[in-house]
C-alpha cells in the first residue's frame, strides 16, 4: 500500500494515489500530474514515482 | 517585535517577523513543530484482521491519519481530570468494520465525535479481497510532536534570514548573474543589474550571482553583494489539516509566553526576590 505520508515533510500524499494510478496508466506525463495534484516538493514527488503497489500479489497469501 | 503576513489561510501561512533574535526565531520553530498538541490515533485494538498487512502495520498506518482537532474540546491525558484513564475530555474513539472485496479508506473510520474526524476521506488503509475482514477499534489522543511525529501539526515549517541584495557602481550589466541565479530574481533594466519586483523575497542566499560577477572578470570584488538581515525572518508554517495555521502559531505563541514566565518565576524563587 502507498505510504499514508511523505517520509521527509510528513504531507498525507496516499490521498492522491488513485488519480495518480489511474492517469498515469492512461499515458499522462507524471510531471504534469504532480503539478496538478498540487505536490511540489521533491521529498512527496518522489513517494508517488517510486511506489510499487504488491498488496494485489500478496492477497493471496494471508 | 513585529509580524507581518504575505499569505496566510488553513493550510499555509507565510510572513516575516523583525525585530527578533535567531533564538527567538528558532524559538517559535520549534515550538510550532513539538509544542502545539494534536489528535492522532495511539491506541489500536484488532478484533478481526485477515487482511494482507500485518496488525502492527495497521496500526502504525491509522496512527499517521491526520485527525481534525478541536483544542477547546480536548486535553493532554495528563491533565485531564480523569487522569489519563480515558474520557471523552482527553480521547476520541473510532470503529472500523469492513468486509472485502474493498478498499479500506479513512472514511470507514467512525469516529464517536464527529468533530474529530480524519482530515481527508480517501487515505488508503488497506486493500481487502473477497472473505478478508477487518475489525478495529481505535482510540486518538492528544499528545505533541515532541513525543512522536504523528502529533506534529506542521509539515513544512521553516524560516531564513531576510535577504538584501545590493548592486554597487561597479556593475557592467553584463548579465551573468541573472543568468545564474536558480530563481530568476535578478533582471538588467537600464545600465545595471536590479531586483525584480517582489522577488527579493524568494532569494535562497545561494551568492552564485556573487560568483558570476566575479567569474566576468570584475576584478578581486564582485559588484553584487548577497547579505542577510540579521534581524528579519521569512518564514514558512504548513499544516497537516489538523490545526489552522493560525491557531498553531498562536498555540506556539503562547506556549513560548508560559515557559518564559515559567523561567522567572523559578529564577525569582531561587534568587529570593519575589517581584513575580
Amino acid at each position: 500500500m502507498i505510504p499514508v505520508r511523505c517520509f521527509t515533510c510528513g504531507k498525507p500524499i496516499s490521498t492522491a494515489w488513485e488519480e495518480y494510478k489511474a492517469r498515469r496508466e492512461k499515458g499522462e506525463d507524471p510531471k504534469k500530474i504532480l503539478d496538478d495534484l498540487n505536490i511540489s516538493r521533491y521529498c512527496c514527488r518522489r513517494m508517488l514515482l517510486t511506489h510499487k503497489e504488491i498488496i494485489d500479489e500478496l492477497n493471496p497469501y494471508q | 517585535m513585529e509580524i507581518e503576513f504575505a499569505s496566510l489561510d488553513d493550510s499555509l501561512a507565510r510572513f516575516t517577523l523583525s525585530g527578533a533574535s535567531t533564538a527567538f526565531a528558532n524559538a517559535i520553530r520549534r515550538a510550532m513543530i513539538g509544542e502545539v498538541p494534536t489528535l492522532a490515533i495511539e491506541d489500536v485494538r484488532i478484533y478481526d484482521n485477515t487482511s494482507a498487512l500485518f496488525d502492527e502495520m495497521l496500526a502504525h498506518r491509522l496512527g499517521l491519519i491526520p485527525i481534525k482537532t478541536d483544542l477547546a474540546t480536548y486535553t493532554t491525558q495528563d491533565k485531564c481530570s480523569c487522569g489519563g484513564a480515558g474520557c471523552p475530555g482527553c480521547t476520541s474513539t473510532y470503529t472500523l468494520s469492513v468486509e472485502g472485496p474493498k478498499t479500506v479508506t479513512s472514511s470507514d473510520l467512525i469516529p464517536q465525535d464527529p468533530n474529530a474526524a480524519p482530515v481527508y476521506e480517501n487515505i488508503p488503509i488497506v486493500k481487502l479481497t473477497k472473505g478478508q475482514k477487518l475489525v478495529i477499534e481505535a482510540r486518538a489522543i492528544l499528545n505533541t510532536g515532541r513525543t512522536h511525529a504523528k502529533w506534529q501539526p506542521t509539515l513544512v515549517c521553516g524560516y531564513k534570514n531576510y535577504p538584501v541584495i545590493t548592486v554597487s557602481d561597479a556593475c557592467d550589466a553584463c548579465g551573468n548573474c541573472v543568468d545564474e541565479c536558480p530563481r530568476d530574481i535578478l533582471e538588467v533594466k537600464g545600465k545595471q543589474v536590479v531586483v525584480a519586483d517582489g522577488k527579493l523575497p524568494e532569494c535562497s542566499l545561494c551568492r552564485l550571482c556573487e560568483r558570476a560577477c566575479l567569474a566576468s572578470g570584475i576584478g578581486d570584488e564582485p559588484a553584487i553583494k548577497i547579505s542577510a538581515e540579521k534581524d528579519r525572518f521569512i518564514f514558512v508554517v504548513e499544516s497537516d489539516g489538523s490545526l489552522p495555521a493560525k491557531e498553531i502559531m498562536n498555540r506556539a505563541l503562547t506556549y513560548i509566553r508560559e515557559q518564559a514566565d515559567e523561567l522567572e518565576k523559578q529564577l525569582g524563587e531561587l534568587s529570593g526576590d519575589d517581584r513575580k
